[in-house]
């Protein structure tokens, strides 16, 4: 019973991250929207189905499932936004450290 | 309760479909394609909760590599597209 409440939690993240990303105005914000919510929403789902099955084998590879996305959603969303940096740059206005790092990279001697 | 939870999901994999064949940028498609992935992988969990039998649960975690690595590619590929 508690398995399928977590597990109806971490759906209804999906659900919400996935209207971040169709309604928000930009690819950073939609990114933003689909990293933290997805995230944490994969990981309830990956417990609350490990706690619903009765096979220890089983529920360990859910768990497996769970931790692999928390350490690679996080990368992808990394490098996707430093190449979208890089190539489009971004419309939100906030403090760039990714630019003023280049900045100093390219008027650095050598 | 396994029914509203298949709806989320299902909605949250169309919403996401949507965003894909709108765009308008590649990063936007390759953000959209990475929550299918996740979507999909979800639905594979509650199936195998579902039903009670595990054979699947491979496939998730399958699901989530190569989430990752396609999107590792893609971002490479945009990144050198642009110099």
């Amino acid at each position: 019973m508690i398995g399928s409440i977590v597990v109806l939690a971490g759906a209804a993240l999906t659900l919400l991250s996935a209207i971040g990303v169709v309604r928000f105005p930009e690819v950073m914000a939609r990114m933003h929207s689909l990293t933290k919510a997805s995230t944490l929403g994969y990981a309830l789902v990956s417990i609350g189905v490990a706690l619903q099955l009765s096979n220890t084998n089983d529920a360990t590879t859910a768990l497996l499932a769970g931790a692999l996305q928390i350490v690679t959603l996080p990368l992808a969303a990394n490098l996707i936004g430093r190449a979208t940096h890089l190539t489009e740059g971004t419309r939100i206005e906030a403090i760039d450290e990714l630019a003023e790092a280049r900045e100093r990279q390219r008027d650095a001697p050598g | 309760m396994t029914i509203v939870i298949y709806g989320l999901l299902c909605a949250a994999f169309v919403l996401f479909t949507y965003r894909l064949g709108r765009g308008p940028t590649l990063s936007d498609r390759v953000v959209a394609l990475d929550g299918m992935l996740v979507a999909g992988g979800t639905l594979v969990l509650v199936d195998a909760a579902d039903t009670g039998d595990g054979s699947y649960l491979m496939v998730a975690v399958m699901l989530t590599l190569v989430g990752f690595i396609s999107t590792a590619v893609i971002a490479r590929f945009i990144e050198g597209r642009s110099e």
